[in-house]
């Protein structure tokens, strides 16, 4: 018996955020992935409304991360990978072949679970992505460094040592200079793949303070095993499980009165 | 409702340690107003003094109910079901007590009544409404037990049969009143042990309501059913003629 989310609860879902007024950015539409022949995701559907959070759980496996690298086709790096149906960014299908897939990474940015800071200067990881992409005067850039760190909750703490090394910063900084470097290049819709496993409370905390203010300017999509963070941080909620879309509903109703058992068992630990 | 069990067993146990304190709450209630009723009618002094003691039990309980919800809370950051059964706890908890409060209440109305001649027929129509309220509040705590939403409804709607005994109940202690004034006193002590009776019949809708939600996450939809009208019962009063 398919797991697959009940149209009736998937036309609720989209009836709740119409009636909130809220914009597709992103529209994901009978998307199944395979790794050779093996299919891990089946018949997902779903929307990314902009300027809210929407977070992904269930338990190993399930799909999560392979989702979320659908959505800024970082999957093509790798052979024997590849999605089918459509993923529509703004009403274009990003699967198509003809899709610019730099331009998409820029569009779409990636925040991974550990840290990658370039090893470079804390100016120069920022710096490095925007030359890219634009052509800016020294102090533009200088100026777009600086915006970039503030928006990234770092400015005021490295703001007297740009020249000092990414790798210098403790972990929870190393993963808001990512951040940073994700945001400098004007993304819309900003991918964070667990991005506080590695980290300590106090950096978990400021991370998810951070993601509340992102969301103003970005639409943000977030894989988390933390029921907790995911309850705290997200308006929407995606539950997975073998591959498929389980339930997807507003966060509140997700955690507080979920419409299928599956859903119930798995964010009350009854799983298994 | 729940089919799985919790992984972590202590947390299971945690909920049904919970669900075994409310059920031996309820279970000191119905004993409280079973022999609160007993009470007021045979006047046995024992009896009522008792029943006063049980009283200090159920609060004791609802103080355990409570530091454990709160310590629940903060170590499980229980969701949907469990957190609907946590806070189910602490809610039928507090209508619990306010029951066994009521029920005292009423046994130290016995006690003061000893020795008066009772008039058999409002007698006999209090215990008939105090048997009524026994009879929901242990339909309403077997529907707890058991997570039955419908049997919880049908407490909820068989409230206004208390209401409306109630209503009767008062005009006839007023005519007895107006009567005789000798017998204001019992009749007053009569009123308002069936005032705590009706008390109890709307705690024990209180809890109906709560198992409903407990059970499928929204509140009755249906407008609550108010029978008491004895706030608004205008009392005539006959002016004598010289």
């Amino acid at each position: 018996m398919s797991l697959a989310i009940h149209t009736d609860v998937k036309e609720q879902a989209i009836a709740a955020a119409t009636a909130e007024k809220l914009e597709e950015k992103v529209a994901v539409r009978r998307l199944d992935f395979y790794y050779g022949d093996y299919r891990a995701l089946a018949d997902n559907n779903f929307n990314l409304y902009k300027n809210t959070v929407t977070a992904f759980i269930g338990p190993s496996g399930c799909g999560k991360s392979t989702l979320l690298r659908i959505l800024n086709r970082i999957y093509d790096l790798y052979p024997n990978q590849r999605a089918e149906g459509e993923v529509l960014i703004d009403g274009e299908n990003i699967l198509s072949p003809s899709q610019d897939v730099n331009l998409l990474r820029a569009k779409v940015g990636m925040v991974f679970q550990k840290p990658t800071p370039f090893p470079m200067t804390i100016y120069e990881n920022i710096a490095f992505g925007i030359r890219l992409y634009e052509q800016l005067s020294k102090a533009e850039l200088d100026a777009r460094v600086e915006d970039s760190l503030r928006r990234g909750a770092l400015w005021e703490e490295v703001k007297d040592k740009l020249d000092a090394s990414g790798l210098s910063l403790s972990g929870g900084q190393q993963q808001r200079l990512c951040i940073a470097r994700t945001v400098a290049i004007r993304p819309e819709v900003i991918l964070l793949d667990e991005p506080c496993s590695a980290l300590d409370p106090i950096s978990t905390a400021k991370i998810e303070e951070l993601i509340d203010v992102l969301k103003r300017d970005y639409t943000i999509a977030i894989v988390t095993h933390n029921m907790q963070q995911a309850a705290r941080t997200s308006d929407y909620t995606a539950f997975m499980y073998l591959g498929e879309l389980v339930e997807f509903d507003n966060t509140t109703q997700i955690f507080t009165n979920p419409r299928l058992e599956r859903t119930q068992d798995y964010i009350t630990g009854r799983f298994g | 409702m729940d089919t799985h069990e919790h992984i972590v067993r202590s947390y299971e146990e945690e909920l049904s340690s919970l669900n075994n304190k409310i059920a031996k709450m309820g279970g000191l209630a119905e004993q409280v107003l079973g022999q609160s009723i007993d009470a007021l009618e045979g006047r046995d002094p024992a009896l009522a003094g008792m029943t006063i003691q049980q009283d200090e039990a159920i609060d004791e309980l609802e103080k355990e109910i409570e530091e454990q919800a709160i310590v629940m809370i903060a170590r499980r950051q229980p969701m949907a079901y469990d957190l609907r059964q946590i806070m189910a706890a602490l809610r039928i908890s507090t209508d619990l007590e306010r029951i066994g409060d009521l029920g005292k209440n009423i046994a130290k109305r016995a006690l003061a009544v000893v020795g008066e001649q009772q008039p058999k027929q409002l007698m006999l129509g209090l215990k008939h409404m105090g048997e009524l309220a026994l009879g929901q509040l242990k339909e309403v705590l077997d529907a707890y037990i058991e997570r039955d939403a419908d049997r919880a409804l049908k407490v909820w709607y068989k409230d206004e049969e208390i209401d409306a005994m109630y209503n009767s109940l008062f005009r006839e202690l007023l005519t007895y009143m107006m009567e005789d004034p000798r017998n204001i006193g019992l009749c007053t002590h009569l009123l308002f042990g069936a005032k705590n009776i009706e008390r109890i019949g709307d705690h024990a809708t209180n809890i109906a309501e709560t198992v409903y939600f407990l059970v499928h996450g929204s509140a009755i939809t249906d407008q609550r059913p108010k029978g008491d009208n004895t706030s608004s019962t205008p009392v005539a009063l006959k002016r004598s003629a010289g």
